[in-house]
């Protein structure tokens, strides 16, 4: 009898956990959602389900995708994120499958990988100067095509670290297999590596993505006016303006849908990456 | 010969955009500026500046009062509810796939979100707070609220990925060591203290070290929420620095400020880094 009492008891406290952990996690996004589909009036009033409690309006949303401003960013955040992204998978792939599959002495395999994990401790202000100064010689400033390289140094040994370890992964007999018929090692990675880790790959890209939409030091740096992105669009904006909620809650929503719904669509890779393969989720 | 050319273009990337900008830095650590250009050179003058700016010290002290607070909060919080999450359930798919939304949320878009969800009068907390029974509480015009109201965003955004890294690792921690420990009459607390606990310390360490090396970076919280204020309440070093940067354009002292961090993130590391080898398979 109290084996199965105490089980009922964890049984509740379990569900308490698990319903107050949700709530915590999709309180701010509903709060975002909610205000952003709010009548002005309505935000200044507690209530939670459209319809019932408040009559919904999209008008905020038309109004916020209508400035020229908004449009931009919105372009410029796409191609930073895909460019950066792509370029960082470009660079960091081949890199990845020599660390797997050749053998360096000096320098070592080791302080490669060490040398691309340490770029990771380097606090991203300390670099603020340094670029700020070299893309106003190079007459780069506000452009997107900066953010692009920056996002992609950022990204890089993520990419790396990361497809290095899923190419360890593979069994080595395709690609020795491959050699035996004569292929060349840019064949053998490119025809028989390549093709296996894919899924990987394409995770990388997408995590990768996310980054560099997210990433605002830089932009905030780098940009004054034609190369502004989305985060940079939205910070400071209502100390500057007073907070009017409904236009808060749509360009939250702008800004922060695009990264999350990557997280979704790169689910099974998300441990993996976010502590740089060290833990396989 | 193959192998060089393969990780040639990452090296060359690397040497170009991440080693010759900290050569620039360390070059223009070591002059003046004025106006945004460079002025003359004063030797290690800017580094002498580290030690007696108080706003500075300011920085740090808020800096390193918020990496520790969050990261503990974090760690505990994260691992806890792995640990009760740590069995068959069903949904648990969702709730992962839930889960992972804060951490790809772009952080300044959830910092200038909380400028409503704290909002003074009639926000959401406070209203949730008042419906307890607690007054007011002047989030963001207080000096002290305002920090408490950075760090609970962080540890909103940050605890998943404790969670979700310790759930990981437990999920492959060897079953039969568990049916042996409870063939054995091993109470759960004993279960927890001799096996769970030193088999997942390398994955919390590991933890511990990610979380630590990013939080040092904090910027886009304190930077969209509270602009760093009320004051310097809420200044955190690379928001010190930021400023010193991009709105003084005194660059030769941002760099020298930007040295300091990275001092003392590389010690921290540093103390700890023979572990974080193994950890990431440097048999080579």
């Amino acid at each position: 009898m109290r084996v199965r009492s105490t089980s009922l008891v964890s049984q509740v406290l379990l569900v308490g956990v698990l319903v107050a952990a949700l709530a915590w996690v999709i309180f701010p996004f509903y709060w975002a959602f909610l205000n952003s589909i709010k009548r002005p009036a309505d935000t200044f009033v507690n209530s939670f389900v459209p319809f019932l409690q408040f009559q919904p309006t999209l008008e905020h949303w038309l109004a916020e995708i209508a400035i020229p401003e908004t449009r931009q960013a919105l372009l410029n955040s796409t191609l930073i994120a895909v460019g950066a992204a792509t370029l960082s998978i470009l660079i960091g792939t081949p890199a990845a499958y020599a660390l797997a599959r050749f053998r360096f002495k000096r320098p070592n395999n080791r302080f490669f990988t060490t040398w691309f994990l340490s770029q990771r401790i380097l606090p991203p202000v300390l670099f603020v100067i340094p670029f700020f100064l070299i893309m106003r010689e190079l007459k780069l400033l506000d452009s997107v095509f900066a953010l692009i390289l920056l996002n992609a140094t950022f990204t890089l040994p993520f990419s790396v670290i990361i497809l290095s370890q899923m190419f360890r992964e593979l069994p080595r007999e395709l690609e020795e297999a491959a050699y035996v018929d004569g292929a060349s090692a840019f064949q053998a990675f490119a025809q028989v590596a390549l093709p296996l880790v894919l899924p990987g790959l394409v995770a990388a890209w997408i995590i990768s993505m996310a980054f560099s939409w997210n990433e605002f030091l830089f932009a905030l740096s780098l940009t004054t006016k034609n190369g502004i992105p989305m985060p940079v669009i939205i910070a400071g904006a209502e100390h500057t303006r007073g907070v009017q909620f409904w236009f808060v809650g749509v360009r939250t929503m702008l800004t922060l849908l695009p990264p999350t719904i990557l997280a979704l669509l790169a689910q099974r890779y998300i441990v993996r990456g976010l502590t740089l393969g060290a833990v396989k989720g | 010969m193959a192998g060089r050319l393969f990780l040639l273009p990452a090296v060359v990337w690397v040497l170009v955009f991440s080693i010759f900008p900290l050569l620039y830095a360390l070059y223009t650590s070591l002059h003046s500026y004025r106006f945004g250009r460079i002025n003359e050179f004063i030797g290690l003058r800017n580094f002498e500046r580290l030690f007696t700016d108080a706003n500075l010290h300011s920085g740090l002290r808020v800096t390193l009062t918020f990496v520790i607070v969050t990261v503990l909060v974090q760690m505990i919080l994260g691992f806890a509810l792995a640990l009760i999450l740590n069995r068959e359930l069903r949904g648990k798919s969702v709730f992962r796939a839930i889960m992972t939304l804060p951490l790809f949320a772009t952080p300044v878009a959830v910092g200038y979100l909380g400028i409503t969800v704290f909002y003074e009068q009639n926000g959401p907390v406070n209203s949730f707070l008042s419906s307890l029974g607690i007054a007011n509480i002047p989030w963001l015009s207080n000096p002290f609220w305002a920090l408490v109201a950075v760090i609970i965003v962080d540890i909103w955004q940050w605890t998943p990925f404790v969670f979700l890294v310790s759930l990981a690792a437990l999920q492959a921690l060897p079953a039969d060591l568990y049916e042996a420990a409870e063939v054995d009459g091993a109470s759960p607390a004993q279960t927890f203290r001799h096996i769970t606990l030193p088999l997942m310390a390398p994955t919390l360490f590991l933890i511990l070290l990610l979380r630590l090396v990013e939080s040092f970076k904090v910027f886009d919280i304190p930077m969209s929420l509270t602009l760093g204020g009320p004051g310097r309440a809420t200044e955190v070093y690379s928001l010190f620095t930021y400023r010193t940067a991009m709105r003084f354009f005194d660059h030769g002292y941002a760099a020298a400020q930007g040295f300091l961090l990275l001092v003392i993130v590389s010690v921290i590391v540093a103390l700890l880094f023979r572990r974080i080898g193994q950890l990431y398979e440097l048999e080579r």
